[in-house]
Protein backbone atom coordinates (compact mmCIF):
# COMPACT_ATOMS: atom_id res chain seq x y z
CA UNK A 1 0.00 0.00 0.00
CA UNK A 2 1.13 3.78 -1.00
CA UNK A 3 -0.03 6.06 1.43
CA UNK A 4 0.16 9.24 -0.25
CA UNK A 5 -1.09 12.78 1.39
CA UNK A 6 -3.06 15.25 -0.41
CA UNK A 7 -4.39 17.90 1.05
CA UNK A 8 -2.54 20.49 2.83
CA UNK A 9 -4.52 20.48 6.13
CA UNK A 10 -3.88 16.92 6.20
CA UNK A 11 -0.42 17.42 5.38
CA UNK A 12 0.17 20.19 8.44
CA UNK A 13 -1.56 17.65 10.72
CA UNK A 14 0.44 14.71 10.39
CA UNK A 15 3.64 16.42 11.07
CA UNK A 16 2.11 16.79 14.36
CA UNK A 17 0.20 13.01 14.36
CA UNK A 18 4.00 11.59 13.70
CA UNK A 19 5.31 13.61 16.12
CA UNK A 20 3.44 13.02 19.21
CA UNK A 21 3.70 9.21 17.97
CA UNK A 22 6.99 8.89 17.57
CA UNK A 23 7.74 10.81 21.19
CA UNK A 24 4.96 8.39 22.37
CA UNK A 25 7.36 4.69 20.81
CA UNK A 26 10.39 6.68 22.34
CA UNK A 27 8.52 7.05 25.60
CA UNK A 28 8.02 3.15 25.43
CA UNK A 29 10.92 2.32 25.59
CA UNK A 30 11.41 4.21 29.46
CA UNK A 31 8.38 0.80 31.18
CA UNK A 32 10.78 -0.92 33.41
CA UNK A 33 13.72 1.42 32.64
CA UNK A 34 12.74 4.76 34.92
CA UNK A 35 14.82 5.87 37.93
CA UNK A 36 12.01 4.26 40.38
CA UNK A 37 8.64 3.21 40.35
CA UNK A 38 6.57 6.61 40.51
CA UNK A 39 8.55 7.98 37.72
CA UNK A 40 8.16 4.79 35.31
CA UNK A 41 4.17 5.26 36.09
CA UNK A 42 4.66 8.92 34.59
CA UNK A 43 6.60 8.03 32.02
CA UNK A 44 4.49 5.47 31.09
CA UNK A 45 1.64 8.24 31.11
CA UNK A 46 2.80 10.52 28.98
CA UNK A 47 3.32 7.65 26.65
CA UNK A 48 -0.19 6.84 26.43
CA UNK A 49 -1.02 10.97 26.64
CA UNK A 50 0.75 11.29 23.19
CA UNK A 51 -0.06 8.07 21.24
CA UNK A 52 -3.36 8.78 22.09
CA UNK A 53 -3.21 12.08 21.04
CA UNK A 54 -1.51 10.76 17.95
CA UNK A 55 -4.20 8.76 16.88
CA UNK A 56 -6.93 11.62 17.66
CA UNK A 57 -5.38 13.58 15.47
CA UNK A 58 -4.68 10.85 12.82
CA UNK A 59 -8.46 10.27 12.69
CA UNK A 60 -8.76 14.18 11.75
CA UNK A 61 -6.38 13.41 8.56
CA UNK A 62 -8.07 10.09 7.25
CA UNK A 63 -11.38 11.96 7.83
CA UNK A 64 -10.06 14.97 5.63
CA UNK A 65 -8.47 12.81 3.25
CA UNK A 66 -11.54 10.32 2.97
CA UNK A 67 -9.47 7.53 1.43
CA UNK A 68 -10.86 4.65 3.43
CA UNK A 69 -6.93 4.58 4.79
CA UNK A 70 -7.16 4.02 9.15
CA UNK A 71 -4.93 5.63 11.61
CA UNK A 72 -3.46 2.09 12.20
CA UNK A 73 -2.48 2.12 8.66
CA UNK A 74 -0.88 5.48 8.79
CA UNK A 75 1.28 4.41 11.73
CA UNK A 76 1.65 0.67 10.41
CA UNK A 77 2.15 1.09 6.53
CA UNK A 78 4.46 3.78 5.75
CA UNK A 79 7.95 3.97 5.31
CA UNK A 80 10.72 6.35 6.88
CA UNK A 81 10.22 9.11 4.06
CA UNK A 82 6.91 8.96 4.21
CA UNK A 83 6.79 9.90 8.14
CA UNK A 84 7.37 13.45 8.97
CA UNK A 85 7.73 13.76 12.82
CA UNK A 86 10.61 16.10 14.21
CA UNK A 87 14.21 15.13 14.23
CA UNK A 88 13.70 15.85 17.29
CA UNK A 89 11.83 13.02 18.62
CA UNK A 90 12.85 10.30 17.34
CA UNK A 91 16.48 11.02 19.71
CA UNK A 92 18.00 7.93 21.81
CA UNK A 93 17.18 7.55 25.62
CA UNK A 94 20.79 7.30 26.13
CA UNK A 95 20.07 8.34 29.84
CA UNK A 96 17.29 10.12 32.16
CA UNK A 97 18.61 13.46 30.80
CA UNK A 98 18.16 13.21 27.34
CA UNK A 99 14.66 11.31 27.55
CA UNK A 100 13.79 14.71 29.76
CA UNK A 101 15.54 16.97 27.47
CA UNK A 102 14.05 15.88 24.58
CA UNK A 103 10.31 15.68 26.72
CA UNK A 104 10.82 19.16 27.37
CA UNK A 105 11.79 20.79 24.38
CA UNK A 106 9.18 19.31 22.09
CA UNK A 107 6.57 19.89 25.11
CA UNK A 108 7.23 23.63 24.83
CA UNK A 109 6.88 23.37 21.44
CA UNK A 110 3.83 21.49 21.38
CA UNK A 111 2.23 24.21 23.88
CA UNK A 112 3.01 27.01 21.32
CA UNK A 113 1.24 25.04 18.65
CA UNK A 114 -1.71 23.48 19.88
CA UNK A 115 -2.45 26.56 21.72
CA UNK A 116 -2.53 28.23 18.13
CA UNK A 117 -4.90 26.12 17.47
CA UNK A 118 -7.53 25.93 19.36
CA UNK A 119 -8.55 29.05 16.71
CA UNK A 120 -8.50 26.31 14.19
CA UNK A 121 -10.91 26.90 11.40
CA UNK A 122 -11.66 22.90 11.27
CA UNK A 123 -13.74 22.43 13.85
CA UNK A 124 -12.21 18.68 15.35
CA UNK A 125 -8.95 20.41 15.01
CA UNK A 126 -9.63 23.01 17.29
CA UNK A 127 -11.77 20.96 19.65
CA UNK A 128 -9.12 18.59 20.08
CA UNK A 129 -6.30 20.94 20.53
CA UNK A 130 -8.31 22.46 23.72
CA UNK A 131 -8.62 19.06 25.14
CA UNK A 132 -5.18 18.18 24.39
CA UNK A 133 -3.19 21.41 25.56
CA UNK A 134 -4.47 20.37 29.47
CA UNK A 135 -2.31 17.77 28.83
CA UNK A 136 0.17 19.19 27.46
CA UNK A 137 0.44 22.06 29.79
CA UNK A 138 0.56 19.16 32.45
CA UNK A 139 3.41 17.45 31.18
CA UNK A 140 5.49 20.92 30.35
CA UNK A 141 5.09 21.24 34.59
CA UNK A 142 6.69 17.93 35.14
CA UNK A 143 9.68 17.93 32.53
CA UNK A 144 10.59 21.70 33.64
CA UNK A 145 10.33 20.46 36.98
CA UNK A 146 12.67 17.88 35.72
CA UNK A 147 15.28 20.48 34.01
CA UNK A 148 15.70 22.33 36.84
CA UNK A 149 16.14 19.28 39.32
CA UNK A 150 18.30 17.78 36.98
CA UNK A 151 20.33 20.91 36.18
CA UNK A 152 21.07 21.83 39.69
CA UNK A 153 21.17 18.55 41.67
CA UNK A 154 24.37 17.56 41.43
CA UNK A 155 27.35 18.13 39.33
CA UNK A 156 26.98 15.00 37.12
CA UNK A 157 23.08 15.30 36.86
CA UNK A 158 24.60 19.05 36.04
CA UNK A 159 26.74 17.79 32.98
CA UNK A 160 24.65 14.82 31.58
CA UNK A 161 21.52 17.38 31.30
CA UNK A 162 24.57 20.05 29.16
CA UNK A 163 25.41 17.03 27.39
CA UNK A 164 21.73 16.02 26.61
CA UNK A 165 20.72 19.50 25.74
CA UNK A 166 24.12 20.20 23.35
CA UNK A 167 22.40 16.73 21.24
CA UNK A 168 19.06 18.26 21.67
CA UNK A 169 19.74 21.82 20.28
CA UNK A 170 20.99 20.25 17.16
CA UNK A 171 17.19 19.87 15.99
CA UNK A 172 15.89 22.92 17.00
CA UNK A 173 16.91 25.13 13.95
CA UNK A 174 14.55 22.64 11.69
CA UNK A 175 11.26 23.13 13.66
CA UNK A 176 11.94 26.73 12.41
CA UNK A 177 11.94 26.22 9.04
CA UNK A 178 8.22 27.62 8.61
CA UNK A 179 7.29 26.76 4.61
CA UNK A 180 3.76 27.86 3.24
CA UNK A 181 1.42 25.09 4.99
CA UNK A 182 2.67 25.83 8.38
CA UNK A 183 1.89 29.70 7.28
CA UNK A 184 -1.42 28.77 5.87
CA UNK A 185 -2.79 26.66 9.44
CA UNK A 186 -0.28 28.20 12.26
CA UNK A 187 -1.76 31.79 13.17
CA UNK A 188 1.35 33.65 13.84
CA UNK A 189 4.62 31.19 13.12
CA UNK A 190 6.86 33.84 14.40
CA UNK A 191 5.26 33.78 17.97
CA UNK A 192 5.56 30.14 18.24
CA UNK A 193 9.62 30.53 18.15
CA UNK A 194 9.43 33.39 20.34
CA UNK A 195 7.47 31.94 23.03
CA UNK A 196 9.70 28.82 23.21
CA UNK A 197 12.36 30.77 22.75
CA UNK A 198 11.66 32.94 26.05
CA UNK A 199 10.62 29.65 27.68
CA UNK A 200 13.53 27.52 27.35
CA UNK A 201 16.02 30.42 27.85
CA UNK A 202 14.28 31.08 30.82
CA UNK A 203 14.49 27.53 32.15
CA UNK A 204 18.01 26.57 30.57
CA UNK A 205 19.18 29.88 33.08
CA UNK A 206 17.29 28.08 35.91
CA UNK A 207 19.02 25.03 35.58
CA UNK A 208 22.31 26.26 35.14
CA UNK A 209 22.52 25.24 31.46
CA UNK A 210 24.78 26.48 29.05
CA UNK A 211 22.75 27.56 25.47
CA UNK A 212 24.09 25.82 22.86
CA UNK A 213 25.53 27.78 19.63
CA UNK A 214 22.54 28.43 17.01
CA UNK A 215 24.64 27.75 13.93
CA UNK A 216 22.81 26.83 11.26
CA UNK A 217 22.49 23.03 10.22
CA UNK A 218 22.37 21.49 7.06
CA UNK A 219 20.67 18.09 7.53
CA UNK A 220 17.18 18.44 5.64
CA UNK A 221 14.01 18.65 6.29
CA UNK A 222 11.48 16.54 8.04
CA UNK A 223 8.67 18.28 6.18
CA UNK A 224 10.58 16.67 2.80
CA UNK A 225 10.36 13.01 4.86
CA UNK A 226 14.16 13.74 5.52
CA UNK A 227 15.41 12.08 9.49
CA UNK A 228 17.92 10.88 11.51
CA UNK A 229 18.77 7.22 10.95
CA UNK A 230 17.28 6.77 13.93
CA UNK A 231 13.31 6.60 12.58
CA UNK A 232 14.53 3.19 10.38
CA UNK A 233 14.81 1.50 14.23
CA UNK A 234 11.88 2.65 15.43
CA UNK A 235 9.42 1.93 12.64
CA UNK A 236 11.23 -1.85 12.58
CA UNK A 237 10.03 -2.28 16.17
CA UNK A 238 7.09 -0.33 15.82
CA UNK A 239 5.60 -1.64 12.32
CA UNK A 240 6.85 -5.69 12.83
CA UNK A 241 4.26 -7.59 13.29
CA UNK A 242 1.51 -5.54 10.82
CA UNK A 243 4.70 -6.00 7.73
CA UNK A 244 5.35 -9.53 9.02
CA UNK A 245 1.69 -10.59 8.85
CA UNK A 246 -0.11 -8.67 6.29
CA UNK A 247 -3.26 -10.12 5.93
CA UNK A 248 -3.96 -10.60 10.11
CA UNK A 249 -6.55 -8.47 12.16
CA UNK A 250 -5.15 -7.62 15.86
CA UNK B 1 -1.34 -16.55 77.64
CA UNK B 2 -0.68 -12.77 77.53
CA UNK B 3 -3.15 -9.99 77.16
CA UNK B 4 -1.51 -9.12 73.87
CA UNK B 5 -1.88 -12.27 71.78
CA UNK B 6 -5.38 -12.88 73.39
CA UNK B 7 -6.68 -9.68 71.57
CA UNK B 8 -4.81 -10.89 68.43
CA UNK B 9 -6.13 -13.86 68.48
CA UNK B 10 -9.99 -12.40 69.38
CA UNK B 11 -9.39 -10.31 65.71
CA UNK B 12 -8.52 -13.19 64.17
CA UNK B 13 -11.40 -15.20 65.62
CA UNK B 14 -13.60 -12.64 65.11
CA UNK B 15 -12.86 -12.51 61.14
CA UNK B 16 -11.95 -8.49 62.36
CA UNK B 17 -8.64 -7.20 60.57
CA UNK B 18 -5.30 -6.52 62.03
CA UNK B 19 -4.20 -3.30 61.40
CA UNK B 20 -0.84 -1.25 61.21
CA UNK B 21 -0.75 -0.15 65.01
CA UNK B 22 -2.08 -3.45 66.27
CA UNK B 23 -0.09 -6.03 68.49
CA UNK B 24 0.95 -9.26 66.07
CA UNK B 25 2.93 -11.90 66.57
CA UNK B 26 6.63 -11.47 65.45
CA UNK B 27 5.62 -14.73 62.77
CA UNK B 28 2.54 -12.99 62.06
CA UNK B 29 4.39 -9.92 60.67
CA UNK B 30 7.06 -11.60 59.02
CA UNK B 31 5.32 -14.06 57.15
CA UNK B 32 3.54 -10.85 55.96
CA UNK B 33 6.51 -8.99 54.95
CA UNK B 34 7.53 -12.26 52.86
CA UNK B 35 4.07 -12.52 50.97
CA UNK B 36 3.05 -8.86 50.59
CA UNK B 37 7.00 -8.38 49.43
CA UNK B 38 6.99 -10.79 46.70
CA UNK B 39 3.85 -9.77 45.44
CA UNK B 40 4.87 -6.37 45.05
CA UNK B 41 7.93 -7.57 43.49
CA UNK B 42 6.08 -9.93 40.99
CA UNK B 43 3.92 -6.98 39.52
CA UNK B 44 7.29 -5.09 39.00
CA UNK B 45 9.04 -8.03 37.25
CA UNK B 46 5.87 -8.74 35.53
CA UNK B 47 6.37 -5.49 33.65
CA UNK B 48 9.32 -6.64 31.84
CA UNK B 49 8.25 -9.78 29.60
CA UNK B 50 4.91 -7.23 28.70
CA UNK B 51 7.19 -4.23 27.95
CA UNK B 52 9.09 -6.39 25.87
CA UNK B 53 6.17 -6.28 23.29
CA UNK B 54 5.34 -2.76 24.34
CA UNK B 55 7.13 -1.74 20.99
CA UNK B 56 5.97 -3.97 18.66
CA UNK B 57 2.25 -3.90 19.62
CA UNK B 58 0.45 -4.41 16.15
CA UNK B 59 -2.30 -1.42 16.68
CA UNK B 60 -2.64 1.40 17.97
CA UNK B 61 -5.77 0.09 20.34
CA UNK B 62 -3.67 -3.18 21.52
CA UNK B 63 -0.41 -0.92 22.22
CA UNK B 64 -2.76 1.71 24.45
CA UNK B 65 -4.51 -1.14 26.20
CA UNK B 66 -0.85 -2.80 27.01
CA UNK B 67 1.06 0.18 28.35
CA UNK B 68 -2.18 1.25 30.72
CA UNK B 69 -1.93 -2.35 31.73
CA UNK B 70 1.52 -2.44 32.95
CA UNK B 71 1.00 0.90 34.12
CA UNK B 72 -1.59 -0.43 35.76
CA UNK B 73 0.99 -3.21 37.42
CA UNK B 74 3.77 -0.32 38.23
CA UNK B 75 0.52 1.04 40.40
CA UNK B 76 -0.03 -2.31 42.25
CA UNK B 77 3.73 -2.41 43.27
CA UNK B 78 3.57 0.33 44.38
CA UNK B 79 0.12 -0.16 46.85
CA UNK B 80 1.82 -3.12 47.82
CA UNK B 81 5.32 -1.72 48.58
CA UNK B 82 3.16 0.60 50.53
CA UNK B 83 1.57 -2.00 52.82
CA UNK B 84 4.89 -3.88 53.49
CA UNK B 85 6.00 -0.52 55.33
CA UNK B 86 3.37 -0.25 57.32
CA UNK B 87 4.92 -3.67 58.84
CA UNK B 88 8.06 -2.06 59.18
CA UNK B 89 10.21 -2.91 56.10
CA UNK B 90 11.50 0.20 53.93
CA UNK B 91 10.96 0.18 49.89
CA UNK B 92 14.86 0.20 49.56
CA UNK B 93 15.18 -2.65 51.62
CA UNK B 94 13.12 -4.88 49.95
CA UNK B 95 14.83 -3.71 46.61
CA UNK B 96 17.84 -4.38 48.37
CA UNK B 97 16.35 -7.94 48.81
CA UNK B 98 15.49 -8.66 45.41
CA UNK B 99 18.40 -7.82 44.52
CA UNK B 100 20.68 -9.89 46.58
CA UNK B 101 18.46 -12.86 45.70
CA UNK B 102 16.93 -13.56 49.01
CA UNK B 103 12.83 -12.20 48.12
CA UNK B 104 11.65 -13.87 45.28
CA UNK B 105 8.25 -12.84 43.19
CA UNK B 106 6.14 -15.39 40.50
CA UNK B 107 8.42 -18.06 38.44
CA UNK B 108 5.73 -17.25 36.23
CA UNK B 109 7.72 -14.09 35.16
CA UNK B 110 10.89 -16.27 34.47
CA UNK B 111 9.27 -17.38 31.44
CA UNK B 112 9.76 -15.80 27.78
CA UNK B 113 7.32 -13.72 25.93
CA UNK B 114 8.28 -15.45 22.49
CA UNK B 115 5.35 -14.17 20.88
CA UNK B 116 2.31 -11.66 20.43
CA UNK B 117 -0.12 -14.27 21.81
CA UNK B 118 2.20 -14.71 24.43
CA UNK B 119 0.54 -11.00 25.66
CA UNK B 120 -2.68 -12.81 25.05
CA UNK B 121 -1.47 -16.05 27.30
CA UNK B 122 -0.18 -13.75 29.98
CA UNK B 123 -2.95 -11.74 30.37
CA UNK B 124 -5.87 -14.19 29.96
CA UNK B 125 -4.09 -17.62 31.89
CA UNK B 126 -1.43 -15.27 34.25
CA UNK B 127 -3.36 -12.54 35.50
CA UNK B 128 -6.35 -15.45 35.47
CA UNK B 129 -5.15 -17.48 38.26
CA UNK B 130 -4.03 -14.02 39.83
CA UNK B 131 -7.37 -13.12 40.46
CA UNK B 132 -8.38 -16.54 41.45
CA UNK B 133 -5.76 -15.87 44.51
CA UNK B 134 -6.23 -12.44 45.08
CA UNK B 135 -9.94 -12.36 44.81
CA UNK B 136 -9.65 -15.13 48.09
CA UNK B 137 -6.86 -12.61 49.84
CA UNK B 138 -9.61 -10.16 49.96
CA UNK B 139 -10.69 -11.60 52.73
CA UNK B 140 -7.22 -11.74 54.28
CA UNK B 141 -6.55 -10.99 57.89
CA UNK B 142 -4.49 -7.99 57.63
CA UNK B 143 -6.41 -4.64 56.68
CA UNK B 144 -3.78 -2.94 54.54
CA UNK B 145 -3.54 -5.93 52.31
CA UNK B 146 -7.23 -6.88 52.10
CA UNK B 147 -8.03 -3.22 51.16
CA UNK B 148 -5.30 -3.06 48.69
CA UNK B 149 -6.46 -6.24 47.18
CA UNK B 150 -9.62 -5.31 46.99
CA UNK B 151 -8.75 -2.32 44.70
CA UNK B 152 -6.27 -4.47 42.67
CA UNK B 153 -9.02 -6.59 41.70
CA UNK B 154 -10.92 -4.62 40.27
CA UNK B 155 -8.14 -3.73 37.83
CA UNK B 156 -6.98 -7.19 37.24
CA UNK B 157 -10.66 -8.40 35.27
CA UNK B 158 -9.77 -5.40 33.18
CA UNK B 159 -6.44 -6.78 32.61
CA UNK B 160 -7.26 -10.87 32.17
CA UNK B 161 -10.24 -9.22 29.50
CA UNK B 162 -7.44 -7.87 27.71
CA UNK B 163 -5.67 -11.01 27.46
CA UNK B 164 -8.76 -13.05 26.31
CA UNK B 165 -9.22 -10.30 23.29
CA UNK B 166 -5.55 -11.05 22.02
CA UNK B 167 -6.36 -14.55 22.23
CA UNK B 168 -10.18 -14.49 20.57
CA UNK B 169 -8.24 -12.07 17.84
CA UNK B 170 -5.91 -14.89 17.37
CA UNK B 171 -7.58 -17.90 17.33
CA UNK B 172 -9.89 -16.25 15.05
CA UNK B 173 -7.53 -14.74 13.00
CA UNK B 174 -5.25 -16.28 10.10
CA UNK B 175 -3.72 -20.12 10.03
CA UNK B 176 -0.64 -18.49 11.28
CA UNK B 177 -1.95 -16.40 14.04
CA UNK B 178 -4.11 -19.81 15.57
CA UNK B 179 -0.97 -21.40 15.44
CA UNK B 180 0.57 -18.32 17.89
CA UNK B 181 -2.00 -18.76 20.05
CA UNK B 182 -1.88 -22.77 20.62
CA UNK B 183 1.96 -22.56 21.21
CA UNK B 184 1.38 -19.67 23.55
CA UNK B 185 -1.36 -21.95 25.71
CA UNK B 186 0.80 -24.57 25.29
CA UNK B 187 3.93 -23.00 26.79
CA UNK B 188 2.08 -21.09 29.28
CA UNK B 189 -0.61 -23.54 30.71
CA UNK B 190 1.51 -25.59 32.81
CA UNK B 191 3.52 -22.25 34.43
CA UNK B 192 0.49 -21.19 34.99
CA UNK B 193 -1.47 -23.71 37.05
CA UNK B 194 2.04 -24.03 38.92
CA UNK B 195 1.06 -20.44 39.89
CA UNK B 196 -0.80 -21.42 42.76
CA UNK B 197 2.74 -23.60 44.48
CA UNK B 198 2.97 -26.88 45.24
CA UNK B 199 0.55 -29.00 46.66
CA UNK B 200 -1.43 -28.65 50.14
CA UNK B 201 0.51 -31.89 51.08
CA UNK B 202 4.26 -30.16 50.04
CA UNK B 203 3.32 -26.65 51.15
CA UNK B 204 5.40 -25.69 54.52
CA UNK B 205 4.31 -21.93 55.09
CA UNK B 206 0.23 -22.67 54.27
CA UNK B 207 -0.34 -23.91 57.63
CA UNK B 208 0.38 -20.82 59.70
CA UNK B 209 -0.94 -18.75 57.20
CA UNK B 210 -4.31 -20.37 57.17
CA UNK B 211 -4.73 -20.58 61.23
CA UNK B 212 -3.96 -16.95 60.28
CA UNK B 213 -6.20 -16.41 57.83
CA UNK B 214 -3.84 -14.41 55.75
CA UNK B 215 -4.64 -17.19 53.33
CA UNK B 216 -7.98 -18.42 53.04
CA UNK B 217 -8.02 -20.91 50.65
CA UNK B 218 -5.29 -23.50 49.93
CA UNK B 219 -2.78 -23.76 47.11
CA UNK B 220 -5.02 -27.07 45.55
CA UNK B 221 -8.22 -25.26 46.39
CA UNK B 222 -7.09 -22.30 44.68
CA UNK B 223 -5.68 -23.96 41.54
CA UNK B 224 -9.17 -26.07 41.02
CA UNK B 225 -10.95 -22.89 40.69
CA UNK B 226 -8.64 -21.53 37.99
CA UNK B 227 -9.01 -24.81 36.12
CA UNK B 228 -12.67 -25.16 36.16
CA UNK B 229 -12.90 -21.86 35.51
CA UNK B 230 -10.81 -21.72 32.25
CA UNK B 231 -11.13 -24.97 30.64
CA UNK B 232 -14.33 -23.98 29.28
CA UNK B 233 -13.14 -20.15 28.00
CA UNK B 234 -10.18 -22.51 26.35
CA UNK B 235 -13.07 -24.30 24.62
CA UNK B 236 -14.73 -21.21 23.63
CA UNK B 237 -11.53 -20.34 21.76
CA UNK B 238 -11.26 -23.37 20.58
CA UNK B 239 -8.20 -23.92 21.90
CA UNK B 240 -6.82 -27.30 23.30
CA UNK B 241 -5.43 -27.32 26.73
CA UNK B 242 -1.68 -29.62 26.27
CA UNK B 243 -2.99 -31.79 29.33
CA UNK B 244 -4.31 -35.64 27.58
CA UNK B 245 -5.21 -36.60 31.43
CA UNK B 246 -8.02 -33.35 31.78
CA UNK B 247 -11.36 -34.38 32.38
CA UNK B 248 -14.36 -32.95 33.55
CA UNK B 249 -14.73 -35.83 36.69
CA UNK B 250 -19.14 -35.68 37.36
CA UNK B 251 -18.59 -36.95 40.54
CA UNK B 252 -16.79 -34.23 42.19
CA UNK B 253 -17.99 -31.77 39.72
CA UNK B 254 -14.34 -30.24 38.92
CA UNK B 255 -11.67 -31.24 36.52
CA UNK B 256 -9.49 -33.74 36.92
CA UNK B 257 -5.96 -32.69 35.82
CA UNK B 258 -2.46 -33.92 35.08
CA UNK B 259 0.81 -34.44 36.88
CA UNK B 260 2.36 -31.25 37.45
CA UNK B 261 6.14 -31.35 36.93
CA UNK B 262 7.27 -30.37 39.77
CA UNK B 263 11.31 -30.55 39.26
CA UNK B 264 11.01 -27.71 36.76
CA UNK B 265 9.13 -25.49 39.18
CA UNK B 266 11.84 -26.03 41.79
CA UNK B 267 14.26 -25.00 39.17
CA UNK B 268 12.84 -22.07 38.37
CA UNK B 269 11.76 -21.38 41.90
CA UNK B 270 15.88 -21.68 42.26
CA UNK B 271 16.76 -19.52 40.05
CA UNK B 272 17.40 -21.85 37.17
CA UNK B 273 14.41 -20.94 34.68
CA UNK B 274 14.81 -19.58 30.97
CA UNK B 275 14.37 -15.69 31.94
CA UNK B 276 15.54 -15.69 35.58
CA UNK B 277 18.61 -14.34 35.38
CA UNK B 278 17.71 -11.78 32.73
CA UNK B 279 14.79 -10.64 34.87
CA UNK B 280 17.55 -9.68 38.08
CA UNK B 281 19.71 -8.03 35.90
CA UNK B 282 17.74 -6.22 34.28
CA UNK B 283 15.91 -4.72 37.37
CA UNK B 284 19.39 -4.20 39.14
CA UNK B 285 20.99 -2.42 35.88
CA UNK B 286 17.94 0.12 35.63
CA UNK B 287 18.36 1.10 39.29
CA UNK B 288 21.78 1.12 39.22
CA UNK B 289 22.27 2.92 36.06
CA UNK B 290 19.59 5.70 37.62
CA UNK B 291 21.32 6.14 40.94
CA UNK B 292 22.42 9.45 39.83
CA UNK B 293 18.86 11.22 39.02
CA UNK B 294 17.57 9.79 42.32
CA UNK B 295 20.90 11.49 43.92
CA UNK B 296 19.91 14.74 41.87
CA UNK B 297 16.55 14.88 42.81
CA UNK B 298 17.43 14.37 46.20
CA UNK B 299 19.68 17.14 46.72
CA UNK B 300 17.65 19.51 44.73
CA UNK B 301 14.86 18.61 47.50
CA UNK B 302 17.63 19.29 49.99
CA UNK B 303 18.55 22.52 48.74
CA UNK B 304 15.59 23.49 48.31
CA UNK B 305 13.87 22.26 51.14
CA UNK B 306 10.68 21.07 49.18
CA UNK B 307 9.84 24.39 47.39
CA UNK B 308 7.89 23.93 44.11
CA UNK B 309 9.96 24.84 41.03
Amino acid sequence: MKITIDNDLAKFIIRLADTEMILGQRLCEMCSNGPFLEEDIALSNSALDLIGRAEELYKIVAEIENKGISPDDYVYRRNEREYFCLKLVEQPNTDFAWTIARSYLHDVYANEVFTQLQNSKNENLAALSKKVLIEIMYNLDRTRDWMVRLGQGTEESNSRLQEAVNHMFRYIPEMWNWDDIDQKYLADTDKVKANWETEVNGILKASNIEKPSDDPFFMGDYRDGIHSEYLGHILTDLQYLPRAYPDAKW
Amino acid sequence: MDKYQEAFDGIIERDERVEPRDWMPDEYRKHLIRQVSQHAHSEVIGMQPEGNWLLRAPSLRSKQVLLAKIQDEAGHGLYLYSVAETLGISRAEMLQQLHDGKAKYSSIFNYPALTWADIGAIGWLVDGAAIVNQVSLQRTSYGPYSRGMIRICKEESFHQRQGFEIMLHMANGTPEQREMAQDALNRFWWPSIMMFGPHDSDSPNTGNAMKWKIKRESNDELRQKFIDKTVPQAEFLGLTIPDPDLKWNEEKGSYDYGEIDWEEFWAVVKGNGPCNKERLDHHIKAHKDNAWVREAAEAYAAKTEGELV
